[in-house]
């Protein structure tokens, strides 16, 4: 017995699987890429021009930087800047209170398992409308022309733009619940009212808390955005700065967003990880649920 | 038995738990922290009401797009699709190479590990415009500045959220390559690549999917595309062609969402 499983020569190795699907993905896609940077109508003959101007006003930049702040003109340019991205997250953290306090009746509106299902159908058509289309534009067409340039536009921007993400994050976590408490909440008589609020809202809570705070971190992305049209904020004073080329002063400018919207992202994660270590739902999901939306 | 217990008192109801001194406390700081910030942005609805007719004459404008308009932007539709090919493509390939680094799975060393994660966080705390708009100084107003611009900016993402995936990675291959002595390169090829794959694609489309929504940022601060020709129509005041436009877009984001949903779900 041994002698014959020992003694039988080895087996052939298995053929490789094919390789040819991959291989015309492959040639597809760099065609693709190489087509498009023939019809983009880039200038790459400029590309060197990264390494030997990029030195000189990255020199420019930290040169301003470690100026004394308090000297004349790099205490304007401090004061500028920080007073400029003060006013980014006052839009980005008011722009996510509209958008929260919009979100929650369109989440339980375009809930499968609350709403009708042609409410439903109606509320996601309009979610997805919002989705679809940037921040940008909302301030573009609507705001711009009512409300003038200012902040006070942007924030309502971002709100309009958070709706539709919040709303159908919230609409999701609605439909993941767990079915018994709202069971025993209907066994026990409750009205409609006290079914939603005791067992729907409870569940998703945390989740939806972490939405917002997630919602929150990119809005204070989006608002330097808004700002290269007037919608106030860090980017208006980016925008300027960029305009009349004060390398010294765009290097503050930068530094500034970077440290504070490292910052924010730091404390608001911390939040949000601790809202929803005591529940049922992974971290990571919530996180890449909100990711890639 | 029933008689016992029917005749038993009712049980008297529990008590009300105390009202949450931390939530009360979150409660009230976040109401003040909103109140501030509407006083620092002077936040009002009331031009909604009063300046409503103003804004009107413009809605109306943009009630009527002007559809002839959609031939001439052909071009630059073309355009932005190209910057968003390219610069998913090259931003996607050095941000698996940085994903690798920007996880213990991958990455032995702990010092570079540390490196590229904070790297990882300055890249990803700009916002797009901001890449745009340094790019814009460096090579001039035209679509090289914003594939540039997009490829720093795809690289953030598809660092994060590729390296995210390779924290989750299944052990038992990483084991298997270990037991037979690979090196941090096979590993990761042979380990870890057949394992992230299908996200890594699904990322892929969702950058590409961001890049021609955020076409509009980047043409309007210089970047070139259809975001451009937005700018121009709008400061020529010619609301009906940017109404035209941003239907077109509409359109086509859509399109493009809907295709990549579709091979997502193919892929996950």
């Amino acid at each position: 017995m041994s002698a014959e499983t020992a003694s039988p020569t080895r087996t052939v190795r298995p053929e490789e699987p094919g390789k040819a699907r991959a291989t015309i993905g492959a040639i597809v896609l760099v065609l693709l890429v190489v087509g498009g940077g023939w019809l983009s109508n880039a200038d790459w003959g400029k590309l060197p021009d990264i390494f030997t101007e990029g030195w000189r006003y990255f020199y420019l930049m930290l040169k301003g930087l470690v100026q004394n702040p308090f000297s004349e003109p790099y205490s304007e340019y401090w004061s500028a800047a920080l007073g400029g991205m003060l006013e980014s997250i006052s839009m980005a953290w008011i722009g996510t209170m509209i958008g929260a306090a919009l979100s929650i009746p369109m989440g339980f509106l375009a809930a499968r398992n609350v709403s009708h299902p042609v409410v439903v159908q109606v509320t996601r058509v309009i979610l997805n409308a919002i989705r679809t289309l940037p921040e940008l534009v909302f301030a573009i067409i609507l705001l711009l022309p009512i409300f003038g340039f200012g902040a006070n536009a942007g924030a309502l921007a971002l709100g309009i733009g958070a709706v539709g993400t919040l709303g159908k994050l919230t609409a999701e976590a609605l439909e993941g619940i767990d079915p018994g408490p709202v069971e025993a909440a209907r066994a026990s008589g409750a009205p409609g009212s006290a079914i939603l609020r005791w067992t729907y809202w409870t569940q998703v809570l945390p989740e939806v808390l972490a939405f917002w705070l997630y919602r929150f971190e990119i809005n204070i992305r989006a608002s330097a955005i808004l700002g290269i049209i007037g919608a106030g904020g860090i980017g208006s004073v980016l925008s300027q700065a960029f305009r009349y080329r004060e390398w010294d002063f765009i290097g503050i400018l930068l530094f500034v967003i970077i440290v504070v919207t490292v910052l924010v992202d730091t404390v608001s994660g911390a939040v949000r990880h601790r809202i929803i270590s005591g529940t049922g739902t992974s971290d990571a999901k919530v996180e890449q649920d909100a990711a890639t939306l | 038995m029933t008689a016992t217990s029917a005749g038993a008192p009712a049980p008297s109801r529990p008590r009300k738990p105390p009202v949450s001194r931390p939530l009360v406390a979150g409660l009230l700081i976040t109401a003040a922290i909103t109140v501030w910030a509407a006083w620092e942005i002077d936040f009002t609805l009331r031009p909604l009401f009063t300046d409503f007719a103003n804004g009107w004459v413009v809605v109306e404008q943009f009630l009527h797009p002007n559809w002839a308009y959609l031939g001439r932007s052909w071009n630059a539709w073309v355009e932005t699709i190209s910057i968003a090919l390219v610069a998913s493509f090259f931003g996607i390939l050095v941000g698996l190479l940085l994903a690798y680094m920007a996880s213990k799975v991958t990455n032995r060393s702990n010092a570079l590990y540390r490196a590229t994660k904070w790297f990882l966080a300055v890249l990803r705390s700009l916002p797009d415009v901001a890449y745009v708009l340094i790019f814009v100084a460096l090579v001039g107003v035209g679509s090289l500045a914003g594939i540039l611009a997009l490829f720093i900016f795809n690289i953030g993402i598809a660092a994060k959220l590729t390296a995210e995936t390779i924290d989750a990675v299944e052990p038992g291959p990483l084991e298997a390559a270990d037991a037979s002595g690979a090196g941090t390169f096979s590993r990761a090829r042979w380990a870890v690549q057949p394992q992230i794959l299908p996200n890594f694609l699904s990322y892929a489309l969702y950058i590409f999917e961001l890049n021609i929504r955020s076409s509009v940022v980047i043409g309007y601060a210089g970047g070139g595309g259809i975001g451009q020709l937005i700018q121009v129509q709008f400061a020529r005041f010619n609301y009906e062609n940017v109404s035209a436009i941003v239907i077109s877009m509409f359109v086509v984001v859509l399109i493009i969402d809907q295709v990549s949903q579709y091979l997502r779900r193919r892929l996950v």
